[in-house]
C-alpha cells in the first residue's frame, strides 16, 4: 500500500476519532472540571465521593462488574476447557448454543427473569414457597443475569486462546510428570489467562456500567441509574458529568491494565500446533456427563428468553403466583407491533444500525489495511484507536453526546438554521448522534475482523494482481475484498445487530417518541401500567428472533474466529 | 520482446540495514540471468525492485532503455512467479491465468485462446476449470509459470519459484522453466539461493552476499575462477588456505601457507610479492597418490577419513603433519578404497586449479 494512501487514510480516521470519539469525552471531561465561568475546579469530584448516595452508587457498581466478572468466568472457564478437550455428543449443538444468550439484550431478560424467578414468579409457585430468589436489594439478582448474558464474551474468548495453544505444550507437561490439576494450574490455566483478562476487561466494563438491567429490576442505587436520571433534569448539573468521569476512569484503567499485561500477541506460540491434536472421545454416560455442564449453564442463561417469550403470549396479568401462564393471548404482539412507537422505532433502528453498519464497513476496511499492508509509524497507534471505544462505556459517550449536542445547538449559526438544528439538536432529531454513536462504539468489531481477513490472505495476493496490471482499487476489488468477504459480513452482521440492541446511547439520545430505536420504545412500552411488560416482551421476542438470525449468520460465516472480534 | 534490463547504482534500506548496495548490474535481452546468494543477501529485495513493490532509495532500473524506477508495479509489465505462488484462491485455473490479459483489456477470443495456449505450454490443460487447492504444489507452480507467462511480459521475474517442491519436481521443473524462457525468446531473471539450479539452468549469475555483488559471470566462470572467498565458498564445495604470495617469476607465483608451499599460473597480474592471499583447492582437483615426475604442488598427507557415495569416495586428508589442515578431496569414479585406518599418501593439484583470492574469511 502507498505510504501517501496510508497516510491519508490515517490523518481521516483520526480527524474523524477526535471529532466524534475524543471531544465528546474532553466535553464530559471538561462538564465536571470546570465551573460556568471556566475555571478549573476539583470541586464536582471531590462533591461525589462527599455526596454518600454517589459512594454508594460507585460501589454498588462495583459490587456489580466484579461478580458479573467472577460469575461469568466461573461459568464459562470449565465450559471452554470441556470443549477444547474432549469430543461428545451433541458438542457442535451446544458450542452454537452458549453463544445464544446473546441475541436478547439483558435488560428485556430481566422481565423474564422476574417473572420465573421474582418471589410471586413460577419457581415459587412451582415448589410451593415464598423465597425472593432474586435477593434482597436485588444487586444478586442484576449480577446473575448480567453473567448469563455476558458469558459468551468470556467464553470466545478463552476459547480462542485455548485453540491456539500448542498440544505439545500438554504434552510436554505430562512428560514432565504434571497430570491432571497440576497440569491445568501450571500449563493451561496460565496460557489462557491473557484471553481472561481479554474477556473480563470487556465484561467488567460492559456490567460496571450497564443501565437497561438495573432499571429494569429497579436496582437504582447504582451510578449508571444515578448518572441517568441525573442527565434527564433540567439545568446543567455537573455532579453526574464527575460521577462519569470516573466511571470513565475506572473503565480506562483497567483496559489499559489489560493490555499493558496481556496486549499484543499474549503467549505467542512457536507456530502453529505441529502435531495434529484429536480430542479425547467421551461416549456413554461420560459423554453425557460432560455435556451436562452445557446443558445446565445454557439452560439457565435461556431462562430469561424462556420467561420473555413466555410473558409475551400472557394475557395482561394472567401469569402471577403461577408456574405457566393461566391465559395465553397472541394479542400483545398484535398490540405491541401495530403500537405507532413500535413501527417507527423499527424503522428507527434498522435506518440507524446500517448507517452504522456503512460507517463501521468503510472505516473498518479502511483502518485494517493501513494496519496490516502500510508500512508508515502511525499504524500501531491507528490499531490502538480503533480499539479505544471497547474501554469507553456506552453511558459515558452518550454524556459526551449530550454535552456536544447542547453545545453544538446554542450556538448562533445551528439556531440560524433550521437544517443546521436538525442535525445537532438531539431534542430535534438524534440520528447523526445514535449513527455516531453506534458506529464508534461498534467499530472494534469491524476493525478485529477486517484485520483477521487481512491477515490471514497473503500480500502476495495482492502483488501478484498489481504485477499483471490491476491499479490498486481493482485488485481490491477483485482479489482482496472476494477474500475476506467472510470476515467483512460476520463483523458487519455483528455491528449490526450490537447497535440494535444498544441501550444507554439509545435511552439517552433518543428523546422524541419518532426517533426512539427499538431498545427504548421497549423501555418505554415496559413503563406502560397494566400492560407494560406483555407489550415489552412482545416486541423483545420480535427484536430476539430478527437477531437470531444475524447472529448464527454470522456464526456460520466465521466459524471459531467469532472469539477474534472479542479480543480487548 | 524481450527487452535489456538495467541497474544502476541502486539502494534500498529497511531501517538500519542496506538490503541492495549500491547494485549495478545490466541483464541483456533475452537473458535468463540469476541472482544467487544466501538468505538475507538482498536478492529477493532487488527483484521486487525490479517488479516495483520496493521503493528504492537512489539509483534506477531501465528496462528496454525505459526509466521504470518510479513507476507502479500494475504498469511494468513485468511477469512474477511468487514463492508462494500467490494463486487467488478464488478463481480458478482459467481466471487466475486469464486476470492481466483482462487487465490488458485483451478481447474475449483471444484471451481464450491465449489462455489455452499458455496452459498448454505448461501442461495443464486438463486442470483450467480446477481452483488452486485442487493442485498439487507442482501444479500450482505451473499455473503461476503460466499466469506469468500469458501476458508475454517483458521480463519474466521469478523469485524461488522452486523452493517449495520435492527435489525430483525441483529437478524437472527447472530444465522446463529453461525450455519455456528460451522458446519464448524472454529475458526472465530468476532468485535461488541453490547453486545447483543456478549453476544448471543460468545464462549468466550474479552472487549476492550482504546488498552487494560478489561476482558476476557465467556459470563456468564463477565456478572456476572465484573472484571472492565468498563467491568460491558459496558456489561449490572448497578447501580454503591462508597463505602469502612469496615470489613471482615469469608465468608463476609461489604462495607459501603454514602446512606447504603452492606454484598457481593466476592471479599474476593481481597480486604482488608479500600480499596476504586465501587460496581455493577444489576437492575434486585435488589428486590422491603418485605424481608423475616434475608436478608441483605435491604434499604428502595421511588419509584419516573416508566417505563412500557410489560415484565418488569423499577423503579427509591432513597435511602438515599434527597440528596441520584437513583437505578434502574428492575422488571420481573410486576404484581402490582406503582401508579402515589412517593410511599415508601424498596429495597434488594441477598449477592452474590453485586459484588465488585476496584474504578473505569464508
Amino acid at each position: 500500500m502507498r505510504k501517501s494512501t496510508a497516510r491519508l487514510i490515517f490523518g481521516i480516521t483520526v480527524l474523524v476519532f477526535a471529532v466524534a470519539f475524543l471531544f465528546p469525552l474532553v466535553l464530559v471531561v471538561g462538564k465536571g472540571f470546570l465551573t460556568p465561568d471556566g475555571t478549573l475546579t476539583l470541586e464536582y469530584l471531590i462533591g461525589v465521593f462527599r455526596n454518600p448516595i454517589y459512594v454508594e452508587g460507585l460501589f454498588n457498581s462495583l459490587r456489580l462488574a466484579l461478580g458479573t466478572t467472577f460469575l461469568a468466568t466461573l461459568l464459562s472457564l470449565p465450559l471452554a476447557w470441556l470443549s477444547n478437550r474432549y469430543d461428545f455428543a451433541g458438542k457442535k449443538w451446544v458450542n452454537a448454543l452458549v453463544l445464544v444468550p446473546m441475541i436478547l439484550p439483558p435488560f428485556v431478560g430481566a422481565i423474564g427473569f422476574q417473572q420465573i424467578l421474582g418471589q410471586y414468579g413460577a419457581l415459587n409457585s412451582l415448589l410451593g414457597t415464598d423465597i425472593d430468589w432474586l435477593g434482597q436489594g436485588r444487586w444478586f439478582g442484576v449480577i446473575l443475569l448480567q453473567s448469563l448474558a455476558l458469558y459468551p464474551i468470556m467464553y470466545l474468548n478463552v476459547a480462542a486462546s485455548l485453540a491456539n495453544i500448542d498440544h505439545a505444550m500438554d504434552e510436554a507437561a505430562e512428560n514432565m510428570g504434571a497430570t491432571g490439576w497440576a497440569k491445568f494450574r501450571r500449563i493451561s490455566l496460565p496460557l489462557m489467562t491473557p484471553g481472561m483478562f481479554a474477556g473480563g476487561t470487556i465484561v467488567f466494563i460492559w456490567s460496571f456500567t450497564e443501565l437497561g438491567t438495573p432499571l429494569i429490576m429497579n436496582y437504582t442505587r447504582c451510578a449508571s441509574v444515578q448518572v441517568y436520571d441525573a442527565l434527564k433534569e433540567i439545568g446543567g448539573n455537573p455532579f453526574p458529568f464527575a460521577l462519569v468521569f470516573v466511571m470513565l476512569a475506572v473503565s480506562v484503567i483497567l483496559y489499559a491494565v489489560s493490555k499493558f499485561l496481556f496486549g499484543g500477541k499474549a503467549y505467542a506460540m512457536q507456530g502453529k500446533a505441529a502435531t495434529t491434536f484429536t480430542t479425547e472421545r467421551m461416549s456413554g454416560w461420560r459423554g453425557f456427563l460432560t455435556l451436562l455442564p452445557f446443558l445446565v449453564v445454557i439452560g439457565m442463561a435461556l431462562l430469561p428468553h424462556l420467561g420473555v417469550i413466555l410473558t409475551s403470549f400472557t394475557a395482561p396479568g394472567g401469569w402471577y403466583q403461577s408456574v405457566l401462564p393461566q391465559s395465553v393471548t397472541t394479542g400483545n404482539y398484535a398490540e405491541a407491533l401495530g403500537h405507532e412507537m413500535t413501527v417507527s422505532s423499527i424503522r428507527n433502528s434498522l435506518t440507524f444500525s446500517t448507517l452504522a453498519v456503512l460507517f463501521n464497513l468503510v472505516f473498518g476496511i479502511a483502518i485494517a489495511f493501513v494496519v496490516v499492508r502500510s508500512t508508515i509509524r502511525g499504524r500501531a497507534i491507528l490499531d490502538g484507536l480503533a480499539m479505544l471505544p471497547l474501554a469507553v462505556p456506552g453511558l459515558v459517550m452518550a454524556s459526551g453526546y449530550l454535552a456536544f449536542s447542547s453545545m453544538l445547538s446554542n450556538t448562533a449559526w445551528v439556531k440560524s438554521s433550521d437544517t443546521l438544528h436538525s442535525l445537532f439538536d438531539v431534542k430535534t432529531n438524534p440520528t447523526l448522534f445514535l449513527v455516531m454513536a453506534y458506529g464508534i462504539r461498534r467499530l472494534p468489531y469491524m476493525v478485529r475482523s477486517a484485520v483477521a481477513g487481512l491477515q490471514q490472505t497473503s500480500a502476495g495476493l495482492e502483488e501478484a494482481a498489481a504485477n499483471l496490471g490491476a491499479k490498486p482499487m481493482v485488485s481490491l476489488k477483485r482479489v482482496t475484498l472476494p477474500l475476506i468477504t467472510a470476515n467483512l459480513i460476520a463483523g458487519a452482521l455483528l455491528a449490526f445487530s450490537f447497535s440494535m440492541l444498544e441501550v444507554s446511547d439509545s435511552l439517552m439520545l433518543a428523546q422524541r417518541q419518532d426517533f426512539y430505536p427499538i431498545t427504548k420504545t421497549i423501555y418505554e412500552l415496559f413503563q406502560l401500567i397494566g400492560t407494560g411488560k406483555y407489550l415489552a416482551s412482545a416486541l423483545g421476542v420480535w427484536a430476539m428472533m430478527f437477531l437470531a438470525v444475524t447472529i448464527v449468520g454470522s456464526s456460520l460465516l466465521l466459524g471459531k474466529k467469532m472469539g477474534a472480534l472479542f479480543r480487548v | 520482446m524481450a527487452v535489456s534490463v538495467e541497474i544502476k547504482d541502486l539502494v534500498k534500506t529497511f531501517g538500519e540495514t542496506r538490503a541492495v548496495d549500491h547494485i549495478t548490474l545490466t541483464i541483456e535481452p533475452g537473458e535468463l540471468f540469476f541472482l544467487l546468494g544466501p538468505s538475507g543477501c538482498g536478492k529477493t529485495t532487488l527483484l521486487r525492485c525490479i517488479a516495483g513493490f520496493h521503493q528504492p532509495e537512489s539509483g534506477s532500473i531501465h528496462m528496454g532503455g525505459d526509466e521504470v524506477t518510479r513507476l507502479p508495479p500494475h504498469l511494468r509489465d513485468t511477469g512474477m512467479v511468487f514463492q508462494s505462488y500467490a494463486l487467488w484462491p478464488h478463481m480458478t485455473v482459467a481466471q487466475n491465468v486469464a486476470f492481466g490479459l483482462e487487465m490488458r483489456k485483451v478481447g474475449k477470443a483471444e484471451t481464450a485462446k491465449r489462455v489455452k495456449d499458455a496452459l498448454a505450454m505448461v501442461k495443464m490443460s486438463d486442470r483450467a476449470n480446477h481452483k488452486p487447492n485442487q493442485l498439487s504444489g507442482g501444479q500450482q507452480q505451473r499455473v503461476a509459470l503460466a499466469r506469468a507467462l500469458v501476458i508475454h511480459p517483458k521480463c519474466l521475474l521469478l523469485d524461488e519459484p522452486l523452493s517449495n517442491l520435492d527435489a525430483k519436481l525441483r529437478l524437472e521443473m527447472r530444465t522446463e522453466i529453461r525450455r519455456i524462457c528460451k522458446e519464448a525468446g524472454l529475458t526472465a531473471i530468476y532468485v535461488t539461493h541453490d547453486q545447483k539450479e543456478a549453476l544448471s539452468v543460468a545464462d549468466r549469475l550474479a552472487v549476492l552476499n550482504g546488498g552487494v555483488i560478489e561476482q558476476c559471470g557465467t556459470p563456468q566462470e564463477v565456478y572456476l575462477k572465484p573472484r571472492s572467498v565468498f563467491a568460491a565458498g558459496f558456489i561449490g564445495e572448497t578447501n580454503f588456505l591462508d597463505g602469502t604470495v612469496k615470489k613471482i617469476s615469469g608465468e608463476r607465483m609461489i604462495i607459501s601457507t603454514p602446512v606447504a608451499e603452492w606454484e598457481s599460473i593466476h592471479g599474476l597480474d593481481t597480486f604482488k610479492e608479500g600480499d596476504e592471499v586465501t587460496l581455493s583447492l577444489r576437492p575434486e582437483t585435488l589428486h590422491l597418490g603418485d605424481a608423475s615426475p616434475g608436478q608441483p604442488n605435491v604434499v604428502g598427507g595421511i588419509v584419516h577419513d573416508t566417505v563412500y557415495l557410489g560415484e565418488v569416495a569423499q577423503h579427509q586428508v591432513r597435511i602438515g603433519g599434527d597440528g596441520g589442515r584437513n583437505l578434502k578431496v574428492f575422488d571420481l569414479n573410486p576404484r581402490i578404497l582406503a582401508r579402515d585406518g589412517e593410511q599415508a599418501a601424498s596429495v597434488w593439484v594441477d598449477a592452474q586449479d590453485v586459484v588465488i583470492l585476496p584474504r578473505g574469511n569464508a
